[in-house]
Order: structure tokens, then C-alpha cells, then sequence
């Protein structure tokens, strides 16, 4: 039997194969302060993602060499549970994951008022549950909101969200099937008050003309995003009255 | 030096000689329990998550072919691992499951596989090829009892966990053949000694005071693993026997929250 | 022209501009004439000026703070105690000894016993020297919220002493989210603590308190 035909992932109307049109984010519900022990956290379910976000920190570094006098040192571990993909994947940390914590710990150093606690480190945890394309938009978004709930200083919040290309058009918000058999994946990370990239990657085949669409695209998206996490922000922090 | 622990003791050992809890249990009460089936549905082939008190454990199972082990080659595979994430407590460090993270998954384990909870002669397709169940336990936040917790959420994963389908040689993903057989439903039951004192599902700052523990393992009438763990301390033979009375005592209510969820 | 945009009681996170051309604030930070807020809390405007109160963050030690730590080494005469924050506390032997460097400060204070002290010197990363130290024991421990310890505490004292006046308890607080409880209703004056922590925003906190206070005195809890 041949391989499995690659759909169509777009029609003549603009709908994509989950009904969503060009402009449209997948379904998102965000919740902040989910764990107990943690200083920070939130949880972020985000079209069939499922991710978790935790802070410890700011905390005593050890080894004592690798202490910064002058600033704190965020560290950011992404990892995806053995569940959380269509194949079990085996537990420890891979190259793609690696790579996902480095530049996502760059975004948010760039974001938190480190030189406030030098020779501390604050431990940025991101656990997919369930993966679905995406993933270090959906970890990156979750891990600014715990670090906003554990009360460590930041310029702004940090809204993350991917663009792409499908069947030729560019498209906000990939699914898994988007993502696997698209011409191109764009993820963007901003500060939002003032539209600062934080994290941008892409791959796949852009034009330059295309390039600007999709980073519009993606930036739009991002804001809209914004607003979702000041929502969930702000609910955490109300007190109900009973007892 | 665990500060916490250190700080947290005299008060519990206070409270103790009192007859009272931290949180205003009995001796023998567990905390409040919720499990969610299908938790994590779209990729794992079966998922629970479970909170007990504070403690959130979520389990996902994976169904893969694969090969029967040698010296048993009529009989599926069951494979079970733990990880204690970093973000689930300050202690935990992220790295390669360490001995607290191993004998977790190994005793869950063996309350799946002793109590023949999960029949491994059903999961035989044919020659050489066999079902292997991976149960991934995935802790997420620690306030005690991370055995309980991790083998009720394993017992209600696999409880709604779908067999793939399996057609021509290969796995159908996405595609199911009805529900994972199983046999009945393993239940774990931890008890800690403090001092005198015999106590049921600790919380964290219990177990920072506690000597030991033992968790038993049952199902229908039947006991299927013991393990006692958690400390230096030693127990009375008839402080064994209560633990056991209590797995009992527990186990059904236990099960009928997993059948109810 | 000074303007604030945050109103009284206002609940923001970190990124929202609060007010432009006003002096700084520890919770916010500057650009160009606006004030930011950098943490998420509550802002509170008195007249033309706002303060921005988090409603979390790690406790970082203050000169004048009374904490409470934990000796967790002792070396070259001096202590280095632990207090529930990212940075260590120092004391010197001096505190307590003519001669720290050929004294055995085991003798004063050893390793696991907690001491409450006054934070009297921060240097430019974060590192206090405590003096004035007084060794707690017996009692217990409990830990709360820094960012409460003023509503334990209540204007004037005003709550501290409701707890110590009805249950009979020695209470030292520390600012540092660490509380000590020795003798009196222990168990009462601990419930109390943690209602007082989780309704700390609140309003008619103090009676509230009261009345949770008589009743359990009255045994009705």
C-alpha cells in the first residue's frame, strides 16, 4: 500500500480542515497558580495541546562558580512526557528539546529584570502532556504567565504564536497536519506593550513578501494571546470571600 | 539539609501526640480524591489524572508492537516508569530517574503485574509479536504519597485504555479494537509510623516526620505487593497487620471512584 | 504634567503602564516618563502618588527586618543561616563572643537551632548580616506568604496583639514568612495565622479574626 495521500489542508473558501479560517487560533483556555508547591505556575490547554509551566526561583545556584554577580541566571527546561506523542517517546531530554529550552530561556533573559537577584538562578520548567504543534508557543506563553504568578519582576508579559504556509497561503496557528505537511513554520515570541521580538525561528520556503505576511500574521496572533493571558493573570489574583 | 522537613517535624510530632492531623484527618482517612479519566486523550492511548490532596500525578499509557521476551514469548509486555518532574517539588532535580523515582515505578508495577490485574497472555497477537504497555508516570506536584497517587492514576488510565487496531502486520494509530482487558482493578494503600502512631496517606510534611512506611497492594480479597520503604524505622508485626487492614478497608471505596470517573 | 492611569485597589500585571512623570517605585520600573508595573499586585494611590503592592515574589532581606533562620553552617567565626530566602544570612561572632575565631561558637549557637535577628547591613548583592540574635525554642514553626506578614502584623500591631492577647501565645514574626508559636492555644493561634494569610486582602479582617478566635476558645471549633 502507497504512503497515506497528503491532504488537502485548505480549501477554495479558506477553510482549513478543522474549520478554522486563515486568521483563526486554534480553541484556548489558560489557568494560572494550578500547582501547590511550585512558586509560579499555569496551564495552558491550546487546540490539543496540553502544557504545564513552573517556576522555582529566584534560588540559590550551585555549583557557587556558576553564579553571576551581577545578574540571575534563568535556566529553561522543555520536556515532552512519553505520552504526549503519537509514538511513545522515550523520557530525557533530546537535541529538539534542548535547542527549544536555549532559545526560549534566551526570550524570557531578555524579559525578566535578572540584575534584581544576582547569584540566583530562577528554574523555568515547561511539561508537554500532549503535543500538537506548537508546543514552544504554547510552553513559552504558559512559562511567562508562572513567572508573572511567582512575583518575579518582568518588563511585560511574553505572547507567543506560530504562523505558516499551507497549500501556498499563509496561515495563523498550525495543527499537527498543517505543520507536517505545510511549506513553512514561523514561530514568534513578543514583548507585547511594545512589539519586541523575543523568539523567532522559522523553516520551510518563504518569499520576502510572504516572510511579512506571516510575521504580521503571527504578531496579530501574539496579541490576541496577550490579551487571553491577562485575563487568566488577573483572575488568579482575585480573592473570593468565602470561607 | 531539607529546611522544610527540618522546620515542620516538632510541630507534627506536637500535633501527633495530640491524636490530631495537620489537616484535621483521622489517623486512618485519606485525603480528598479526584481522578480524570482520558486526560490527556488525542496521543496517549489511555491517561487518568489524579489529585490527591495537593499530590498531582497524571499517568498516560502508551500500546506499542513489539517482541515478547524470550522466556516468555506467549505473553505481552508491560513496562512501567516514573518520573518525579523538577517542577514538582524544589528537591527533585531533573536528570535520569534516581532511586526515589525507581522504586516508585517499581512498586506500582508490581501491583499491576502480581495482581494479574492487566492479563499479559491476552496481549499475544502472534509469533513474535506481541502488545507492550508502557505506563509513564508523570509527577507533577509532591505533597505526599506519590506511591498511592501514581498507582491509582496508573489503575484508571489502563482501565480506559483502548487496544489499537491491528491489521496486516501493523499498528492502525489512531484506530481502536474495544478496551485494554483487565481483570479487576490493583489499588495501592501507603501507612506511615510516626512514634506510635499508624497514619493513612500522608501528606508531605507528615512524611517529613515519619519513620517509615508501608504500602500494600490488593485486590478483590487477595494481597499482591508489599513494600516497605521511606525511612529507618522498623515496624511491630501487628502494625504490619493494621496497614493491611487498612489497604482493605480503603481499596473498594478506592475502586469505585476509578469506576465512577 | 503627572498623570496616573491605575485606579485605587486596581489589580495589574507586569507590562501595564500605571502613571506617567511620577517619582519610581520598587515594584515598577521607568521608561522614558512612564512607570511600569513589573510584578502583578494591587496598585494603591494616595493623592498623586501610586504604590505598587505584589502580591508574591521571594522574600529579599531589608535592613531593620526581623527573620527568623536556621543555622545551616558555622565557620571562620561566623553563622550562615538560612531565611526562606534565595540568599543566605551571615552573623558574626562577634554578636555573642569577645573572641569568635578561638571560641567554640558550637557552644552559642550549633547548626539546626533557630535564632530570630535583626537584619542590620545588605550589601550590593543582596547579602544581609544579621545581629542581635535570640535563640527560639521549643514551639513550632509555621511558614507563610512575606507578602502577608504585614496583615499579620496589622496596623499598630493591632492583629499581632489580638492573637497574642486571646490564645496566650509567645509569637515572634518574621518578616522573612516565618512565624514562631510557643505555648498558649498553639493550634488555635496557627488556624488563625492561615485565615488571616488567605483573606489578607480583605476588608473587616480584623473582626473576622475575633470572631474565629472566641470561637474556638469557646470550643465550638
Amino acid at each position: 500500500m502507497s504512503t497515506k495521500e497528503i491532504p488537502k489542508l485548505i480549501d477554495d473558501k479558506g477553510i482549513r480542515i478543522d474549520g478554522r479560517k486563515k486568521d483563526e487560533l486554534r480553541p484556548i483556555s489558560m489557568e494560572v497558580g494550578v500547582l501547590a508547591r511550585a512558586d509560579g505556575s499555569a496551564y495552558i490547554e491550546w487546540g490539543d495541546n496540553k502544557v504545564l509551566a513552573a517556576v522555582y526561583g529566584p534560588r540559590q545556584l550551585h555549583p557557587k562558580f556558576m553564579q553571576d554577580p551581577t545578574k540571575a541566571i534563568l535556566h529553561f527546561i522543555y520536556n515532552m512526557a512519553p505520552f504526549s506523542v503519537d509514538e511513545r517517546k522515550r523520557p530525557g531530554p533530546d537535541r529538539r528539546s534542548v535547542e527549544i529550552g536555549k532559545v526560549c530561556a534566551e526570550a524570557l533573559s531578555n524579559v525578566v529584570l535578572l540584575e534584581k537577584y544576582p547569584n540566583t538562578v530562577i528554574d523555568v520548567f515547561v511539561e508537554i502532556l500532549q503535543a500538537d504543534a506548537g508546543t514552544r508557543c504554547v510552553g513559552l506563553t504558559a512559562a511567562s504567565l508562572a513567572l508573572a504568578d511567582a512575583g518575579i519582576p518582568m518588563k511585560d508579559l511574553v505572547a507567543a504564536c506560530a504562523a505558516g504556509k499551507i497549500d501556498g497561503e499563509i496561515v495563523l496557528d498550525l495543527k499537527k497536519e498543517e505543520d507536517n505537511y505545510g511549506e513553512c513554520d514561523l514561530p514568534l515570541a513578543i514583548l507585547p506593550r511594545k512589539k519586541e521580538v523575543v523568539l523567532l525561528q522559522m523553516d520551510g520556503s518563504l518569499t520576502k513578501e510572504e516572510f511579512q505576511e506571516a510575521f504580521d500574521l503571527a504578531l496579530k496572533g501574539c496579541l490576541e494571546i496577550y490579551e487571553k493571558q491577562k485575563q487568566a493573570l488577573l483572575k488568579s489574583m482575585e480573592v473570593s470571600e468565602d470561607s | 539539609m531539607d529546611i522544610e522537613a527540618y522546620l515542620h517535624k516538632d510541630y507534627i510530632l506536637s500535633l501527633i501526640r495530640q491524636k490530631r492531623r495537620v489537616d484535621d484527618r483521622d489517623f486512618e482517612e485519606f485525603r480528598p480524591l479526584a481522578i480524570t479519566k482520558g486526560y490527556v486523550s488525542t496521543k496517549a492511548d489511555g491517561s487518568a489524572h489524579v489529585a490527591l490532596g495537593n499530590t498531582k500525578v497524571v499517568v498516560g499509557i502508551s500500546i506499542e508492537l513489539g517482541e515478547p521476551y524470550p522466556d516468555k514469548p506467549e505473553e505481552g509486555v508491560l513496562s512501567t516508569s516514573a518520573e518525579l518532574r523538577p517542577m514538582a517539588s524544589p528537591y527533585f532535580e531533573p536528570g535520569p530517574p534516581r532511586e526515589d523515582a525507581i522504586e516508585l515505578a517499581r512498586v506500582v508495577d508490581r501491583g499491576i503485574r502480581e495482581s494479574g490485574m492487566l492479563p499479559l497472555d491476552k496481549l499475544f497477537i502472534e509469533d513474535g509479536k506481541v502488545w507492550v504497555v508502557y505506563v509513564d508516570i508523570h509527577v507533577l506536584d509532591h505533597d505526599g504519597n506519590l506511591i498511592d497517587a501514581s498507582g491509582i492514576a496508573a489503575a484508571a488510565a489502563l482501565s480506559e485504555t483502548k487496544l489499537p487496531r491491528y491489521e496486516d502486520g501493523e499498528l492502525i494509530k489512531g484506530e481502536y479494537q474495544g478496551n485494554l482487558p483487565l481483570n479487576g482493578i490493583a489499588i495501592p494503600v501507603t501507612t506511615i509510623r510516626i512514634e506510635d502512631e499508624l497514619l493513612v496517606d500522608p501528606c508531605l510534611k507528615e512524611e517529613y516526620a515519619q519513620e517509615c512506611r508501608l504500602t500494600v497492594t490488593t485486590m478483590d480479597k487477595n494481597i499482591h505487593s508489599m513494600q516497605k520503604g521511606g525511612g529507618h524505622g522498623s515496624l511491630k508485626p501487628q502494625q504490619v497487620e493494621m496497614a493491611i487492614d487498612y489497604a482493605f478497608m480503603h481499596a473498594p471505596q478506592i475502586r469505585k471512584e476509578i469506576e465512577k470517573a | 504634567m503627572s498623570r496616573i492611569y491605575a485606579s485605587h485597589k486596581q489589580l495589574v500585571c507586569p507590562g501595564q503602564v500605571l502613571a506617567i512623570d511620577l517619582p519610581g517605585n520598587t515594584n515598577c520600573y521607568r521608561e522614558g516618563r512612564e512607570i511600569i508595573a513589573a510584578v502583578k499586585g494591587q496598585v494603591r494611590v494616595q493623592g498623586k502618588s501610586l504604590k505598587l503592592v505584589p502580591l508574591a515574589g521571594p522574600y529579599i532581606p531589608k535592613v531593620g527586618d526581623v527573620v527568623i533562620g536556621v543555622v545551616i553552617d558555622l565557620f571562620n567565626g561566623r553563622w550562615l543561616l538560612d531565611i526562606n530566602s534565595p540568599y543566605y544570612c551571615t552573623m558574626m561572632g562577634e554578636e555573642v563572643s569577645k573572641n569568635p575565631l578561638h571560641e567554640d561558637l558550637k557552644s552559642y549557637f550549633d547548626i539546626g537551632d533557630i535564632l530570630s535577628m535583626r537584619i542590620a547591613k545588605v550589601n550590593e548583592v543582596n547579602e544581609p548580616i544579621g545581629v542581635k540574635p535570640w535563640k527560639l525554642e521549643g514551639g513550632c514553626i509555621i511558614n507563610v506568604n512575606p507578602r502577608r506578614v504585614p496583615r499579620i502584623v496589622g496596623k499598630k500591631k493591632s492583629m499581632l496583639n489580638l492573637l497574642k492577647e486571646k490564645t496566650g501565645s509567645k509569637i515572634v514574626v518574621g518578616q522573612n514568612g516565618r512565624i514562631w508559636v510557643k505555648g498558649g492555644r498553639m493550634e488555635i493561634t496557627i488556624d488563625a495565622i492561615k485565615t488571616i494569610e488567605r483573606f489578607a486582602p480583605t476588608s473587616g479582617l480584623t473582626d473576622r479574626i475575633a470572631k474565629l478566635l472566641d470561637a474556638h476558645l469557646r470550643g465550638e471549633k
